[in-house]
């Protein structure tokens, strides 16, 4: 159950979000994008279909994460700064509630971005080739996760460090996150034993995003399984719950000066 | 016969736990007890301490000023108050809770220092979010959200966002919002910053109007002629420290400096024997005011004033103000 304390402030990081006119950029930026994948899909060799849906499902899944990291960095520490949590948070609020509700309203933001460009995608796929809408929603579906974890990832960093550290590590973690299995395949092979248990550890904390990329199946025509989609979801709810309560916990304890 | 004694036991129980009821006092609405906050400087670890020991009750229906020059602690007393600090030492209750239990927040209003409030809301959407936060029904938090812009003239600024708003009007906006909840409790910390006169005069009048409804105001301030009007009682601190708590009429009650006399026409041999004795005269308009610092002078000058036929319009006591008061104090704390 949301408290109506999150929910007020998931609403106002949303109006936030959309009156800063970084999502409309981003938006406009997506669109462009894919009237340039329309562009190039003649020279495709037939290949058109393919072009357009992997150009608009990556590109969607780019953008939101941009989205995501970039107004995600700052989100707690323009609060601090401005001093516009004081007011806030001498109302009968958690400070856990608070970092919930600025979760829930970036998540929602970066979802509706992924959701608006894969529309436009099943629409531009549906008229140009007469393809079938469902295909992309499996993979739709895995982004919006994904972002969820993302966005969880940048709030709990910005629970207790700078906008510029908290963009590098979150970055770091996607960038770690997606490639989490190849890392930990490196580092097994030939290493010390005392690496080789770090590596581990770290493979284990790290996101793995390659759980929520479905985009090389569904570019082949190949849908999402249920079956993935489940633990796809599951994963991701486990990630973000473990990841928004040890922020929480940070962001109880730190002082407002 | 065996019940009669019954019957009177139990009425003399009923009696006496009516006089344990009545002898129960009522809980302060704020408590302060031994309220201490040391900081660490992050880099060196060396520790600085912005408020030591300070207790306070505050009465339910008064206004409480809380006093003193920068860097007294003011500021990081109201933080600990809300929560927004965690004390060091000693503790805050808010009702008899704890500040960091949200439901002692619940019939609370703050204003912070200089506000800053989300720049992308106009007032409208920010009391909107204010009453949410709160738990107030949407239609509820409209209404009281369109009077207290009402109250607070910016009626027609009600859909202007908030970031082209000056200081003053968001000040009105930080105490529409801390009205929103109809507070038992208002803790403003410097509440006529940034208002011109005429909207210091209306924040006074905001805040007698509360006192009538029996809400209780903490507010800290520079400006002490203002603080002087309204406040029923005021603390003095220093240093992080309490210097001084007590009602303002009783602070000042024992401070008469000197009295006034205003004379028509003051004949040259009796301004003579005025200057001998040390008195200073000035003269205001058509008239003389005489001052003289001690009672038994002030006899002896009206003596000879009356016995001389000068025509006084009037003898008044002029009482050290709150500004001389706490500059006074101060002074003493800091040659002690």
């Amino acid at each position: 159950m949301i408290s109506a304390g999150a929910i007020a402030i998931a609403q106002n990081t949303i109006r936030e979000a959309v009156r800063q006119r970084m999502v409309l950029v981003l938006a406009l930026f997506g669109v462009g994008l894919l009237a340039a994948s329309q562009v190039l899909s003649p020279i495709a060799l037939g290949e058109g279909q393919k072009v357009v849906t992997d150009f608009g499902l990556a590109g969607s899944s780019l953008l939101a994460t941009l989205l995501a990291v970039v107004l995600g960095s700052s989100l707690l520490h323009k609060e601090l700064e401005r001093r516009t949590i004081y007011a806030v948070m001498a109302k009968p609020i958690r400070r856990s509630e608070f970092l919930f509700g600025k979760f829930l309203g970036l998540w929602v933001t970066a979802a509706a971005l992924v959701a608006g460009m894969t529309l436009i995608v099943l629409g531009l796929l549906a008229v140009a080739y007469g393809a079938s809408p469902w295909l992309l929603l499996g993979s739709m579906a895995l982004t919006v996760i994904e972002l969820g974890v993302i966005t969880a990832i940048v709030v709990f960093f910005s629970s207790f460090t700078t906008p510029a550290l908290t963009a590098l590590f979150t970055t770091a973690t996607i960038v770690a996150g997606h490639f989490a299995d190849d890392l930990l395949y490196f580092a097994t092979q030939g290493a010390s034993a005392w690496i080789a248990r770090t590596t581990q550890a770290v493979y284990w904390l790290l996101p793995h995003l390659a759980v929520f990329n479905a985009r090389g199946q569904v570019v082949h025509g190949i849908p999402v399984e249920p079956e993935r989609l489940a633990f796809a979801a599951a994963y991701g709810l486990l990630y973000m719950t473990a990841l928004l309560l040890v922020a929480g916990v940070i962001f109880e304890r730190r002082e407002f000066r | 016969m065996s019940t009669i004694p019954d019957i009177a036991g139990s009425r003399h129980s009923v009696a006496g736990a009516g006089r344990s009821l009545h002898a129960v006092e009522a809980l302060p609405l704020l408590r302060l007890d031994g309220l201490g906050k040391t900081y660490r400087d992050p880099m060196t670890l060396k520790p600085f301490t912005a408020v030591r020991d300070v207790t306070l009750e505050l009465e339910r229906g008064e206004i409480f000023g809380l006093l003193g020059p920068n860097g007294a602690g003011k500021t990081t007393t109201i933080k600990m108050i809300l929560g927004l600090a965690r004390p060091t030492s000693g503790r805050v209750l808010l009702d008899g809770r704890e500040p960091s239990d949200p439901a002692a927040r619940r019939k609370l209003g703050y204003l912070p220092e200089n506000p800053c409030f989300y720049d992308h809301l106009t007032p409208l959407e920010y009391l909107d979010l204010s009453g949410a936060l709160f738990g107030i029904a949407p239609d509820v938090r409209r209404s009281r959200a369109q009077e207290l812009l009402a109250r607070l003239g910016l009626a027609a600024h009600a859909r202007k966002p908030l970031r082209k708003f000056s200081k003053g009007m968001t000040q009105r906006v930080g105490l529409a919002q801390a009205l929103i909840n109809e507070p038992t409790l208002l803790v403003l910390d410097e509440p006529m910053s940034g208002l011109d006169p005429v909207g210091r005069s209306e924040v006074k009048a905001l805040l007698r109007e509360q006192r009538a409804r029996g809400v209780t105001v903490l507010m800290s301030s520079h400006v002490l002629s203002e603080t002087e009007s309204i406040c029923n009682r005021v603390a003095i601190m220093n240093a992080g420290a309490l210097v001084e708590v007590g009602a303002v009429a009783s602070l000042l009650a024992s401070g008469v400096r000197e009295w006034e006399i205003a004379v028509d026409r003051l004949p040259d041999v009796v301004a003579a024997s005025f200057r001998s004795a040390g008195y200073s005269m000035e003269p205001i308009g058509s008239r003389t005011v005489v001052r003289i610092a001690e009672g038994d002078a002030l006899q002896r000058a009206l003596r000879a004033l009356v016995e001389a036929g000068v025509f006084v319009h009037s003898v008044e006591p002029r009482r050290e103000t709150l500004e001389e008061h706490f500059v006074r104090v101060l002074g003493l704390g800091a040659a002690s």
